[in-house]
């Protein structure tokens, strides 16, 4: 391949350039192992901490041994025995070469943000091929490696999931290396940086509707006529009518002038409630696990269908919330939103009205909660009383255990009867509560809703 | 380079080659069997301390919860005794109890020799196990030395087939000093 150089008297002059020669000057560049698809998440150089491995103190053990009962027994063949070991730690001791007291590690992700079960790889390089490399991972809490490491080289690659929603530790990663005579052993404990795992999206792909809905563009049909494509009926022509919308058939039949009126198309305002003040049942099927991924679905499936969608997560402490938006970058900002959540008691804590600028007048409010907090359970009360409309999805999933004795049987029924009437309490102010085990598709329990729009009443 | 694949058969036999190596040391120097105390207490030991060094090796990839507190006891009692069986130096021991029950015998060169070349495999093969590493890039490496470690053991056998300058206990003390010394001196010289 032709490529210009300058010689000695500065003059440029070209030459060719075989192949061999390209590969020898990208083999002498400093080796830099590749991270893959992965994002470089990390890279720095560490200390490495050697010492002498458990094959050396075993080969000491004989060696000590062999020449103590030599000595005691006086049988030279037992100093023989001492040899092999001997020699193995002399040539450690005599040539410790490529012994480095820093390396530099380079850490990738596949992902930084991943949903719960979706399975990610994490990528360690080290830059350094003169020694034996073995990785380990110690993965944090709610991670799981999914399969054994694959190796190549001097990089290697993790793949793993996490099982349940949060901002989690990947784990800390191990590098051990060990000299060409595996007596000494370097080790190098690299922590790795948390990684955003999401709730999982329940499957929602039909929408609950109002009414009425504000004058504003999107894809749900209104009841007013409107510049929309769904048919809403015939009328009479009028001066500035368009000459497309005339309907020829009624024209005819009636003699006058007929157009084609449309439904107008509309969005709407959606406010996903979630309850975050108790977190009861099984750790991945909790009641709070259940109403995270039911809010992260009911966003998915209203942002799809052009709906502002913003989010408040109901807490000891007070309320976050996202005020409503639209786009796909809403989605993950409402997801953000939620995996902070956080159903850890702060004493002293009080909770306030709901922000007003998180509930824009007329939005649709769907409150994903198991319904325990009476607190929250007056919340809702005093949103219906401002005129909102609600749905409350009701995401418990577990009751007192049962047992024989009468008083435990006796507490368990008021409890339930007691479950029984706040929710009939909730369908008598008008907001409709519906049960969801988390495990159907969000449709399921919303389709009596989402049939036919729902009636704001105010 | 092609990434490595870690099979069943490529993890479990080294941990095989340890148990075997380990079970084939202690029957050489068990072999004839002696009947007095000290004797019985070395093979004993010996037995045990390979038995739980291979059982620590196929052990050795089940991992321990950080926390014991809310585990069932049985759970417990098993991760007690997991961690008895990663503490203890179970090769270390083995060598020296081998090496305990081959003093019991009179004087055989040869036979020593060959046992001294079976504990280093062993402690090697041990090692290849517990560290996972590619027994052929380990061996590889290392051929020279082993080879120098087995004229080494051929000569600490030949000092002792060579007769005593002079009867009594002294001589034979010196004798082996000087088989010692002659080693420990190879051992420090040759790999320079």
């Amino acid at each position: 391949m032709p490529t210009l150089i300058r010689n000695e008297r500065g003059r440029l002059s070209i030459r060719l350039v075989h192949h061999r020669e390209r590969a020898n000057e990208k083999a002498s560049q400093p080796s830099s192992a590749d991270l893959g698809a992965s994002i470089e998440i990390n890279s720095e150089d560490v200390a490495v901490t050697w010492r002498p491995s458990r094959h050396a103190r075993r080969l000491l053990t004989l060696a000590a041994a062999a020449l103590l009962l030599a000595v005691i027994t006086r049988r030279p063949e037992l100093a023989g025995v001492a040899g092999p070991p001997l020699l193995l730690l002399g040539a450690a001791r005599i040539s410790p070469r490529g012994r480095q007291d820093r390396l530099g590690i380079r850490v990738g992700l596949t992902a930084t943000r991943v949903y719960e079960g979706e399975p990610a790889a994490l990528d360690v390089t080290v830059a350094s091929d003169s020694h034996d490399a073995r990785w380990s991972l110690e993965p944090g809490k709610c991670v799981e490696p999914t399969s054994a490491p694959s190796v190549n080289g001097q990089a290697a690659r993790f793949t793993f999931t996490v099982d349940r929603w949060g901002k989690r530790k990947v784990g800390t990663v191990t590098l051990r290396l060990h000299d060409r005579w595996r007596l000494t052993e370097g080790q190098v404990a690299l922590a790795l940086p948390a990684i955003d795992c999401y709730p999982s999206p329940a499957a929602q792909r039909t929408q609950v509707v109002l009414s009425k809905l504000p004058n504003r563009l999107g894809e749900h049909r209104a009841r007013v006529p409107g510049d929309g494509v769904e048919f809403n009926g015939v009328r009479e022509f009028v001066p500035g009518d368009r000459q497309r919308a005339i309907n020829w058939p009624a024209t005819t039949r009636r003699g006058r002038l007929q157009v084609n009126t449309f439904a107008a198309e509309r969005s709407q305002d959606v406010v996903l409630l979630v309850d975050a003040t108790s977190d009861v049942g099984e750790p991945g099927e909790s009641a709070l696990d259940l109403g995270l991924r039911g809010a992260a679905g009911a966003a998915r499936a209203y942002l799809a269908g052009r709906d502002r969608v913003g989010v408040i997560t109901y807490q000891w402490g007070g309320a976050r919330w996202l005020a409503p938006s639209l786009g796909r970058r809403q989605e993950y900002r409402i997801i953000d939103v939620l995996i902070e959540a956080d159903t850890g008691y702060s004493r002293g804590a009080i909770f306030s009205r709901l922000p007003r600028a998180a509930l824009p007048p007329g939005a649709l409010v769907v409150a994903f909660s198991p319904l325990l907090d009476h607190r929250f359970v007056e919340a809702l009360r005093d949103m219906r009383e401002r005129g909102f409309s609600l749905i409350v999805i009701d995401v418990m999933n577990a009751a007192p255990p049962r047992r024989r004795t009468f008083a435990d049987a006796a507490a368990r029924r008021i409890w339930h009867l007691e479950q029984q009437a706040i929710r009939f309490s909730l369908r008598e102010l008008g907001v409709p509560v519906v049960a969801w085990d988390g495990r159907t598709p969000l449709d399921i329990p919303l389709a009596p809703y989402a049939r036919r729009p729902l009636m704001s009443r105010r | 380079m092609s990434p490595t694949k870690v099979t069943a058969a490529t993890v479990a036999g080294p941990r095989l080659a340890a148990l075997l190596l380990g079970a084939a040391c202690v029957a050489w120097a068990a072999a004839p069997l002696g009947h007095d105390g000290l004797a019985q207490t070395a093979l004993t030991i010996s037995i045990v301390t390979v038995a739980a060094g291979a059982l620590r090796l196929a052990l050795v990839d089940i991992p321990e919860p950080e926390d014991l507190f809310l585990q069932p006891g049985y759970v417990r009692n098993w991760l007690v005794f997991l961690g008895v069986l990663r503490t203890w130096v179970w090769e270390e021991t083995a060598v020296v109890g081998i090496l305990w029950l081959e003093v019991q015998h009179p004087a055989r060169p040869w036979h020593t020799a060959a046992l001294g070349a079976g504990l280093a495999a062993y402690l090697l093969v041990t090692h290849i196990a517990e560290s996972g590493a590619d027994p052929a890039v380990v061996l590889r490496r290392q051929t020279k030395l082993l080879a120098v470690g087995a004229c080494l053991l051929a000569l600490g056998a030949g000092f002792a087939l060579l007769p005593a300058a002079t009867p009594g206990p002294g001589a034979a003390l010196l004798r082996v000093l000087a088989a010692a010394a002659v080693i420990a001196a190879a051992a420090l010289v040759l790999p320079a």
